[in-house]
């Protein structure tokens, strides 16, 4: 690979990882993910933002001698997750006179996870500039996206915000800007919501201090730049501020299909009530499809069959992060089929603390569903939309 | 008798927000009570609002 020229002395000298497929060993990456790293030289000094993951540390060093970079003066760290600051101690081998320029917090993570010399690391406060001679960068902090340390970097004269994971999308790709929005459209919600979402009302306020900068090219961390930023602003501005769909997401796990036949009657009679349904069985769904329809869901069904006298351990992964996650909803109701009984019910309540939900009426059926279960489905439909209805969720 | 400041759980993530010992990582001297952080102080551990917290009994 060749570094890329962004602007006349900025560079991406990242690197793509194509084939890459579980991050944090838990969230699936179907198109696999780059880790962002930009040089920047202004006539006096020289910046590098953010590295790359240890694993592929060589193809920033090489990227770096490809353009004759002697001297590095300032190493900035965003963010001190391994992904971005793990190649941080070759760079500091490599050009032994770069500081190290990050927030307090971020320091302190940076000792604790990567044993970094502290007489190297130089912080800067929210607001504090940077002169790289005719180039200034200016820090802004950005917490919880998705640390509590996470802050960007804004490069004034070329109006270019350098945001780390805050707007990344885990997506491998060629194209230095986003050419397919709504291929990025999914993979940058997928990622917000996979680490992001729990922490929205921070975000809220982070994006609120953005709105103050005039900003041509956002640079992440992940993915393709945006050079038209209002795409990405306004589709984090509706996952964090907006109230949630008129919508259902419905993860189940079904042993002989009792449960299944009763998600599939619940899934049809919501649909001419103009409730939009997510359906997904845990036996092969991707967990991260499952976390982007809880950016928007209003309610959540669980379907569980009850096992060992209580949910289906297949199940409970999907509640256990929706607990997680703390998304919007509103609304949750449990369905399932059992044989001779247990604490399904009681058990999935448990587990769903964080979540402000409204618990709904409950639908177990003993065996095969009935013409009675199908009934209390359809009362429990009606009970969604209307509940949708009610708060005004469209 | 010495009353101690009360002291607030995160029903979150179980942080204990102790007034003796403030949050100085977000700027929040010691001595600061609960109810004299601002509005917008977030759990340090999980982000959550002060809504979040209850009185440790």
């Amino acid at each position: 690979m060749k570094p890329r020229e962004i602007r006349p002395r900025i560079y991406w000298v990242g690197a793509i990882d194509w084939d890459r497929r579980l991050f944090d060993a838990l969230v699936p990456l179907p198109d696999g993910t780059s880790y962002n790293s930009y040089l920047i030289q202004g006539s006096e000094k020289t910046a590098l933002i953010d590295t790359v993951d240890p694993a592929m540390e060589d193809v920033l060093i090489d990227h770096l001698d490809q353009l004759g970079i002697a001297h590095i003066d300032y190493l900035v760290a965003n963010h001190a997750e391994q992904d971005h600051s793990g190649a941080l101690r070759r760079v500091m081998a490599k050009y032994p006179r770069a500081e190290v320029v990050t927030d307090p917090r971020c320091k302190g993570l940076l000792i604790d996870l990567l044993m970094l010399p502290e007489e190297r690391i130089v912080t800067v406060n929210d607001g504090d500039t940077l002169s790289l001679g005719d180039k200034t960068l200016e820090f802004v902090y950005t917490p919880w996206v998705h640390w509590p340390e996470t802050m960007s970097t804004y490069l004034r004269e070329e109006r270019m915000l350098f945001s780390c994971d805050f707007f990344g999308s885990h997506l491998a790709t060629t194209d230095l800007y986003v050419t397919d929005e709504g291929q990025v459209y999914e993979a940058a919600k997928r990622y917000y919501a996979e680490i992001m979402m729990p922490y929205r009302t921070t975000i809220q306020k982070d994006l609120k201090k953005i709105k103050g900068y005039a900003i041509d090219i956002i640079a992440p961390s992940h993915g393709p730049m945006y050079d038209r930023p209002e795409f990405i602003l306004k589709a984090y501005y509706s996952w964090v501020f907006e109230e949630p769909k008129n919508s259902v997401v419905l993860p189940y796990t079904s042993m002989h299909g009792s449960t299944r036949r009763m998600v599939e009657y619940l899934v049809e009679s919501l649909i001419p009530r103009g409730v939009t349904v997510k359906q997904f069985d845990m036996a092969a769904t991707d967990i991260g499809k499952l976390a982007i329809a809880l950016v928007d869901a209003a309610t959540i069904v669980i379907g569980t069959p009850t096992m060992l006298a209580g949910p289906h351990p297949d199940i409970v992964p999907a509640v256990f992060l929706a607990n997680a996650l703390r998304p919007k909803l509103r609304f949750a109701a449990i369905i399932g089929s059992y044989s001779w009984g247990g604490r399904t019910v009681e058990q999935l309540v448990g587990m769903v603390p964080n979540l402000k939900v409204e618990l709904l009426e409950t639908v177990t059926c003993k065996g095969f569903p009935g013409e009675a279960d199908f009934k209390a489905l359809d009362n429990l439909a009606e009970t969604i939309a209307r509940k949708h209805q009610e708060q005004g969720f469209d | 008798m010495i009353t101690k400041a009360q002291k607030y759980r995160c029903t979150i993530c179980g942080y204990i927000y102790d007034p003796e010992a403030g949050d100085p990582d977000s700027g929040i001297k010691p001595g600061t009570s609960f109810g004299e952080l601002p509005g917008d102080w977030i759990c340090p551990v999980c982000g959550e609002s002060k809504d979040e917290f209850e009185k440790v009994e």
